[in-house]
């Protein structure tokens, strides 16, 4: 600019002035009158501040949100029944947005950069949206429904949302429990096992990976092959992103400690440990090189993207891998149902592992988990937060939304025997888990606040697949065959955890997710996650495993974890 | 006449009434200096982050000043000088090949004789250039997959025993870049060299002919001196844009396993800048790529205009 000459210069203010004049200009005009709403519907999340407005003032009565969450995920169509049938009673549209192509961070960080932000948001880096001052402060509305307030969280629990200013930004929408509790499924981590190699090996007890490993290539061995003659594969593993997790952590759960995530905590000392460096973790990736030299690992593990996995998965020729529930079960699952692959055996069922046999395993978390990491959030773009948050408590209080969401329409979605329980039949299952129908008919606002447990008619429970009648019939023949032969009647029984409460402190990724490269603790967690993607994936594939370590720990040591570990323990301390 | 003459030659006086005469000139380029200043000038404001500590709260003035530390961070990252490394090797590497590859085509494609098989191959040759990088990728995934078209053949000929998965070796994954530029660009870059040799004066040819020249003495000594004034200054802007060696193809061929050798500047900023939050480290990043880029086409036109008369400035 120095070297411009001034005429240009004042050329150049001049003109700046007018611009931010004409842009704020612009931002009133679209912020009244709502003239040209009718385009609101197909409006992106980036100028969605605007759109929900607009589409209100159209339509009459009904408020149209947007919302973005930095999961991927399906968009329901614009016409979807249930969404309808929401908005007219409730008065609330939500049209949410999913990411696609980007990661988590990289799609809020483009938010924040361009500063305008979509009415409501659940994002995984909850801590740079309040930094960028991009939330508004829930505190206020939520002492507006005290009943809401008080069933929603514990006081403790509502504190560990209240960030340093002091304030709450956002509420975790999951793993609450109403009334009893209804698990049937285990919605955590496991090794994961299709029922027809249980079946084949007459349901043995499996408890550690060489047990594990030895099964998946003996079942190969007699059976390379699917019926249709598709090979099968003993052993995948998802590397993508954050979700290489599922290559990541297993090493915590063998060594039988939980899934504090980043850390381990031994509760005897109450200490940080780094599970990276420990015995069960090289264990682990010592067997996982074995396998790999020895060919029972998808060459392709550590290049498939999530699609592909998914994609792999749902032609029932992957027999095991180490997974979230959610992060393949209900994709997958519906797919199986959808090409019969279900009966024959393709469905899978967690396993307990652990190093040595007879150790106490804690793969499943029995109490609610409250991350505070992240949640449902309103944005300061959003032009009417009353209406969006009183939906945001009708989700969570309002028994009938609760069950349109999930159960769906009475009579259409589910029916309601003589003494008042919901069931559904097989039609209605295969409907419900058609993906065609799902965009048209069903409506789950799944990131908005919702119940596991019982529903509050004291019968019912609050998602189809914890009704345990439901349950057991939507489960396929050879899945229940399994069930009955370990004596189980859930997934829960099934991986068999020690049943404990977890500390205040759990879990410990809650806290590690929101580091920044503020501290050198947050940079060494940035750089470890950097070496270890690219690193393990190499250790696994190594010619040499303990040369492939040692370079490893090499790189690993490099990124100072201590940095990162100490400031895990202070943490830790404060809970001392 | 005269008029127009003494305007070429003596420099005009500004005066209001040379102004009013030349008032539409004037109102015209008053929006291109207004365009430059808003896209091109106005911007570079932002860079005042890299020699701060940004929060997008405090803004950029408001923000607190930290001299030259995230240069300091940046140049004691391992990483960043592998990545300044990558950058420049594919930058360089597909500069290479796709010029080498868009001469040899223009050139080929130029001896054919026949013009009903010349003009489609052309226009075939470059519709690759409209595909998105996503949609390229994406077959690239396929056709390079454990089951993919490439591992398929090689398995056939015996050539190899086991699939290859070719995006698990950082060995593969510069090679791949280039190939997929030269796939994607040969045909587009190759217009321009097709427009250079038909601008060839054809009496050159003729003489060549009389002379008893064959097709390759004609290439050798006629076609390519023809095109080297447009090689050259290609060229020269093109090694400007040695840094720019891509982001969308690294990023989305690129996994943990390779990101040792995958990783542009353009990403280190995405994931730092974007991902971490660090604006001030991603502009920083940023901000040096665009020195070493500017110093770049300066050397590169002092050699030109040293060694030959073409230059860009």
């Amino acid at each position: 600019m120095r070297f411009k000459k001034i005429t240009a210069l004042l050329l150049g203010t001049a003109m700046i002035a007018s611009m931010l004049a004409g842009c704020g200009g612009n931002a009133a005009d679209t912020g009244a009158p709502a003239a040209d709403a009718g385009a609101t519907e197909a409006a992106p999340a980036a100028d969605a501040g605007d759109a929900g407005d607009d589409g209100a003032a159209a339509s009459g009565d009904v408020k149209e949100f947007t919302m973005f969450i930095t999961m991927p995920g399906s968009e329901i169509n614009d016409d979807n029944e249930i969404a309808q049938m929401i908005a007219d009673k409730w008065g609330v549209k939500v049209k949410e947005t999913w990411l696609t192509g980007q990661t988590a961070s990289e799609a809020t960080g483009t938010l924040i950069a361009g500063g305008e932000y979509p009415d409501f948001i659940d994002s995984d880096e909850m801590n740079l949206l309040v930094d960028a001052d991009a939330l508004i402060p829930l505190d206020d509305y939520i002492d507006q429904y005290p009943e809401f307030r008080d069933l929603w969280f514990t006081p403790e629990e509502w504190d560990k949302f209240r960030q340093p200013d002091g304030h709450i930004y956002w509420i975790n929408p999951f793993g609450n429990t109403l009334g009893e509790t209804k698990q049937t499924t285990h919605n955590d981590e496991a090794f994961w096992i299709q029922v027809r190699v249980l079946e084949w090996a007459g349901y043995p007890k499996i408890e550690t990976m060489d047990q594990y490993f030895d099964l998946l290539e003996s079942y190969i061995a007699e059976n390379p092959t699917m019926d249709d003659g598709t090979e099968n594969m003993a052993y995948t593993i998802l590397c993508e992103d954050w979700r290489y997790f599922c290559l990541e952590n297993a090493g915590q759960f063998l060594a039988g400690y939980p899934n504090d995530g980043s850390v381990i905590v031994d509760k005897t000392d109450m200490t940080i440990k780094d599970y990276n460096t420990s015995e069960d973790t090289i264990a682990y990736f010592k067997k996982l090189n074995e396998e790999y030299n020895k060919g029972f690992v998808d060459p392709e593990s550590f290049t498939q993207t999530y699609d592909e996995y998914i994609a792999k998965l749902s032609t029932g020729r992957v027999l095991g891998m180490v997974d979230q529930w959610w992060d393949f079960a209900y994709t997958v699952n519906d797919s199986f149902k959808q090409s019969g692959l279900d009966q024959k055996g393709c469905n899978y069922v967690p396993l307990g592992l652990t190093t040595k046999e007879g150790m106490e395993n804690r793969w499943h978390t029995y109490d609610d988990t409250v991350n505070q990491a992240s949640g449902i959030a309103i944005t300061t773009d959003c032009e009417d937060p009353d209406a969006a948050f009183k939906f945001l408590v009708d989700c969570a209080m309002d028994q009938e939304l609760h069950d349109l969401r999930f159960w769906g329409v009475e009579g259409v979605d589910y029916n309601v025997d003589d003494e008042g329980l919901f069931y559904r039949t097989d039609e209605q299952r295969q409907n419900w888990a058609d993906t065609s129908y799902q965009a048209a008919h069903r409506c789950q606002y799944s990131y908005f606040p919702q119940w596991h447990g019982t529903s509050r008619d004291g019968k019912n429970a609050n998602k189809p697949e914890e009704q345990p009648s439901e349950f057991m019939n939507d489960m396929a023949a050879p899945l229940k065959n399994c069930f009955d032969a370990y004596g189980v009647t859930t997934y829960p029984q099934m991986i068999g955890s020690v049943v404990e409460t977890n500390g205040p402190w759990f879990p410990m990724y809650s806290y590690s997710n929101n580091f920044t490269t503020e501290t050198p603790g947050g940079v060494a967690w940035a750089k470890m996650g950097e070496v270890k993607h690219e690193w393990l994936p190499k250790v696994v594939m190594a010619k040499d495993f303990d040369k492939g370590w040692a370079d490893y720990m090499e790189a690993y040591n490099a990124c100072k974890p201590e940095d990162f570990l100490a400031e895990m323990q202070e943490i830790l301390d404060g809970f001392k | 006449m005269a008029r127009v003459k003494n305007e070429n030659t003596k420099k005009v006086k500004v005066t209001w009434k040379e102004m009013k005469k030349q008032s539409f000139l004037m109102i015209v380029s008053f929006f291109i200096v207004v365009y430059g200043i808003i896209f091109y000038y106005w911007p570079l404001t932002g860079w005042l982050m890299a020699f701060e500590n940004y929060k997008p709260k405090k803004g950029i003035f408001g923000s607190k000043f930290v001299g030259l530390d995230k240069f300091k961070f940046l140049f004691e990252d391992a990483v960043f000088i592998k990545v300044i490394r990558n950058t420049f090797a594919m930058g360089v590497i597909n500069l290479v090949s796709t010029t080498i590859m868009a001469v040899l085509f223009a050139i080929i494609l130029n001896e054919v004789r026949k013009t009903w098989l010349k003009k489609p191959i052309q226009t075939i040759s470059y519709l690759p250039h409209f595909l998105s990088w996503i949609v390229v990728t994406g077959i690239l995934h396929d056709s390079l997959s454990a089951t993919g078209i490439v591992n398929d053949l090689l398995l056939k000929f015996g050539i190899i025993k086991q699939a290859i998965n070719f995006f698990a070796f950082p060995k593969y994954f510069w090679p791949i870049v280039a190939f997929a530029q030269c796939w994607k660009e040969t045909g587009w870059n190759a217009i321009i060299y097709l427009a250079a040799i038909t601008a060839i004066d054809p009496a050159l040819y003729e003489a060549a002919s009389i002379d008893g020249a064959d097709r390759l003495q004609k290439i050798r000594y006629i076609t390519l001196p023809g095109i080297k004034p447009t090689f050259l200054i290609l060229l020269l802007m093109n090694v400007g844009n040695v840094l720019n060696a891509g982001f969308e193809v690294q990023y989305l061929l690129g996994n943990g396993l390779v990101q040792s050798v995958s990783q542009t500047i353009d990403i280190y900023v995405l994931k730092w800048g974007i991902s971490q939050n660090d604006y001030s480290l991603g502009t920083a990043a940023g901000l040096f790529k665009s020195a070493v880029s500017i110093l770049l086409i300066v050397i590169a036109n002092a050699i030109a205009k040293r060694y030959s008369e073409q230059r860009l400035f």
